[in-house]
């Protein structure tokens, strides 16, 4: 196993390479003169102007710059942001609380989502089943931020039982309704996902030769159909944290959480290609520890799956 | 029943997910009225080292002009008082005598003398310091127009430090409201200290201000407490416990805050609210703001010229345009049609601005004018509107204008977006827009002379439509020069009256204020920069 993730590791090397470029590439195509916008619309001097530039190597040419910055990437100096604070810092700032809220809302969605769309497979067709599906079609069908909103008013404003608003400190309170909020959506995923993987199982030959063997319905539901119907699920659970991290910049909007979404925002609009590829570059670098933990969670739902 | 267990598990879940939102509930208590109480107020993460000349933009300006004193402060109305100076005099407008008054302490007990801002200044003005805000330095002698040192350097030379307590300024040219500038962020003064370690300054700033930086914690606020340093005749007491200023990445967050009693004071009130905003639960403010919209049309453009085609086709499209319409239906009467080239906010404002009528819709007149023009020249060019579509409102209201002058006009008039504010002015400062375009001004300090020398004064650095008159340059040297208030208003205005003539730009509306206050806050009050006087703020 240590090998596979080993070749896995290596194999993330050009994974990295190439979305940097990209990023790094699109950031400096971005038009406009970042220095200009810097100082608003007061004229600046030549001087200081070129002296921003040196700074900031932006008046080299662009394969020059990205390969500086990858060089600073690998002695951990992801480069200053323009205002002055090393955009370390800034990452360290802003991903904690997103972490949290993406975590937060993996496992609302996870744990209600399975529990749901177990059920419902189990229940297929009955009222609790019909009830599901029109439900995740709901949730999929309304806009993020509507939810965002509404629960923002009914919960904060309307009864006050939640804080309105979270912040960079946010615990466990303050990030209950943004992580359901931000869960919403791949909770009916999982759920609709759960339901249609545990139909199939309930009719694939180990579950019938289970129960002809007298196995419980109790045991065979775990051990059979659960177990087995788990492997898409966990696929789609581990590919989704990065999505929820990149995706949470909505709902971070709307319950003032200024976390990475908003960091990459800001940058991209004061064009801090430091800063933009940093985020992207720790997302990257999350989607892949992600799908390689994914990966590995296969051999344990599925002892057949052996990795060598 | 099968798979009981499993049904209270997921049973249990839900029930304790319901819980924790019931726990979450509670807190929040009302405060009684006091003067102790903090208030809360909306800010943005200040971006850039909290010193002075580096801050140019709202996050950190509304910490700096909290934490720190200048030589003058400005009333309500924007009339400018002396501070921490004692005088500030000069016989010839050119030559500023400044003394400083006695008493004056920075929060780490070290006295506010004539270095405290010489040496501020000069630091400010250093290219090598790359301050963000050195252009304010420009009227002084020794700079050159961006405001930086000429030639590089570390002193200005225009400044002059008689003894601890006197210094002289010496401009480029006569100004005579040049006080009224010295309240301005980038005029304060420095301790000794900053100089030591600037960075470390910039992080935990030490000021002369009405209250003293507490706590900077990124991303979620700073607290402020009023400085005991602070004299208490000063013009800007603190009438509360402290200020806390909360960072949102969005105002609709913000605006949920207000409505809930989390947030004391919101100084703007997102699009999404502005409709409604009067009818909440909160107390809703409506004023007119001191930045203006205008359209700068470049004497470079076929058709537009500075002679009389130029000007008749300028007056045309200015008539064409109806502002009340979209300041209603756009702004939602958030903003207010202009009636000169300043803001209503700015003292020696009027409304009787001579040949102003020609900032009022009127389509037949419109369509006079612009045939008048094409019996001079035939009109073989196009007018099409830049903006950047990255600020909010500019599509809607860009579009909304194109399309009045083409009703009136049929010219064929076309919008043109560039995604961001930073793109529109690359290509308005290297002059290759080729179109008209969309400009707006935020006045340094409460004087109409800003809204007019700085912009179309010849050469002026922020004269994007290259316009020159030198009727206007030298109506605008005299205001300049002027001895009284009253001399000034009186040359502003025909100043402005030339500049109703020839449109160098197109005055559109002025931004105006639409605030919130949480119920039970008292005293908000809005000054020249649309912001709160928050050391005024109690509950």
């Amino acid at each position: 196993m240590w090998w596979y993730i080993g070749r896995r590791a290596l194999q993330a090397i050009p994974v990295l390479l190439g979305s940097t470029f990209l990023i790094y590439a699109l950031v400096f195509l971005q038009p406009g003169d970042p220095i200009a916008a810097l100082f608003g619309e007061k004229p600046v001097s030549d001087a200081v102007r070129d002296q921003i530039a040196a700074q900031y190597n932006l008046d080299k040419p662009f394969i020059v710059q990205w390969l500086l910055y990858l060089k600073g990437i690998l002695t951990l100096d992801f480069g200053i942001a323009y205002s002055g604070r090393p955009v370390t810092e800034l990452l360290a700032d802003a991903l904690p609380v997103t972490l949290r809220l993406a975590f937060m809302a993996l496992v609302i969605e996870a744990v209600l989502g399975i529990a749901a769309g177990f059920y419902a497979g189990l229940r297929r067709g009955k009222l609790f089943d019909s009830t599901m599906l029109v439900v995740s079609l709901v949730v999929i069908a309304i806009p993020i931020f509507v939810f965002g909103f509404l629960m923002q008013l009914v919960f904060g404003v309307r009864l006050g039982w939640v804080p309105i608003t979270a912040g960079q400190n946010a615990g466990f309170r303050e990030l209950l309704v943004p992580a359901i909020v931000l869960g919403l959506v791949s909770f009916a995923y999982v759920l609709r996902l759960t339901r249609t993987s545990v139909v199939e199982n309930l009719m694939a030959d180990h579950v019938r030769t289970a129960r002809a063997k007298g196995v419980s319905d109790r045991d065979v539901n775990r051990r059979h159909v659960l177990r087995n119907s788990l492997i898409p699920v966990t696929t789609y659970l581990g590919a989704d944290l990065g999505t929820l991290m990149a995706g949470a910049i909505v709902t971070e909007g709307i319950f003032n959480i200024p976390g990475i979404g908003n960091l990459a925002y800001q940058a991209i609009l004061r064009g801090e290609g430091s800063t933009v590829v940093s985020v992207v570059t720790v997302m990257v670098l999350i989607y892949i520890i992600m799908s390689l933990v994914v990966d590995l969670l296969y051999a344990a739902l599925d002892p057949r799956i052996r990795y060598a | 029943m099968r798979l009981t267990r499993r049904t209270r598990l997921a049973g249990v879940a839900l029930v304790a997910v319901g819980s924790l939102v019931l726990a979450a509930c509670g807190g929040g208590g009302d405060e009684g009225d006091s003067t102790d109480a903090v208030i809360t107020s909306y800010s943005v993460q200040p971006q850039n080292p909290l010193v002075p000349t580096n801050t140019n933009e709202v996050g950190g300006g509304n910490i700096v002009d909290l934490i720190f004193a200048g030589l003058v402060s400005y009333s309500i109305d924007g009339e400018t008082e002396l501070e921490v100076a004692e005088s500030i005099e000069s016989d010839d407008n050119q030559t500023w005598t400044v003394t400083i008054e006695e008493g004056w302490e920075f929060s780490d007990g070290t006295p506010v003398t004539a270095n405290s801002f010489v040496d501020a200044w000069n630091y400010g003005a250093n290219p090598e310091n790359e301050q963000l805000s050195a252009y304010f330095f420009y009227p002084i002698e020794g700079t050159s127009g961006d405001g930086t040192i000429e030639g590089g350097g570390d002193e200005i030379s225009g400044l002059e430090v008689i003894d601890e307590r006197t210094f002289t300024i010496t401009l480029k040219q006569a100004e005579s409201d040049f006080p009224g500038r010295l309240g301005y962020s980038a005029y304060f003064p420095l301790p000794e200290s900053a100089f030591e370690d600037i960075e470390a300054f910039g992080d935990a700033p030490v000021g002369n201000g009405p209250y003293d930086l507490e706590a900077l914690e990124n991303n979620v606020e700073a607290r402020l407490v009023p400085s005991e340093t602070y004299p208490e005749d000063g013009n800007r007491p603190a009438r509360n416990g402290g200020v806390t200023l909360k960072f949102y990445t969005d105002p609709d967050a913000a605006y949920s805050d207000v409505l809930a009693g989390n947030l004391d004071v919101l100084d703007q009130v997102p699009p999404s609210a502005l409709t409604t905003y009067e009818n909440d639960d909160i107390q809703a403010f409506k004023e007119a703001g001191s930045p203006n919209a205008t359209i700068t049309i470049p004497s470079s453009l076929p058709g537009f010229g500075e002679n009389d085609e130029g000007k008749l086709r300028r007056a045309a499209i200015s008539r064409a345009i109806n502002r009340e319409e979209i300041t209603d239906a756009i702004f939602d009467g958030s903003r207010i049609p202009a009636k000169d080239f300043s803001s209503p906010l700015m003292p020696g404002y009027t409304e009787d601005i001579e040949g102003n009528e020609v900032l009022e819709f009127d389509e037949a007149e419109a369509q006079d004018l612009w045939e008048q023009a094409n019996e001079i020249a035939e009109f073989d060019g196009e007018f099409v509107l830049a903006y950047n579509g990255d600020g909010p409102g500019n599509r809607e209201w860009v579009e909304a204008v194109v399309n009045q002058i083409n009703n009136v006009l049929d010219i064929g008039a076309e919008p043109q977006a560039f995604p961001t504010f930073a793109e529109l002015r690359e290509r308005v400062t290297d002059r290759s827009i080729g179109t008209a375009f969309r400009t707006g001004w935020q006045p340094d300090y409460p004087s109409i002379y800003n809204y007019l020398g700085p912009i179309f004064g010849t050469g002026a650095g922020s004269n994007d439509g290259d316009y020159s008159n030198a009727e206007f340059d030298d109506t605008i040297q005299r205001a300049a020069g002027a001895q009284d208030d009253e001399e000034r208003y009186e040359l502003l205005a025909e100043a402005q009256a030339i500049l109703m003539e020839d449109l160098p730009a197109i005055p559109l509306w002025n931004t105006g204020i639409a605030a919130a206050a949480a119920q039970g806050v008292e005293n908000v009050e809005f000054n020249w920069q649309n912001r709160p006087e928050l050391q005024n703020v109690t509950k």
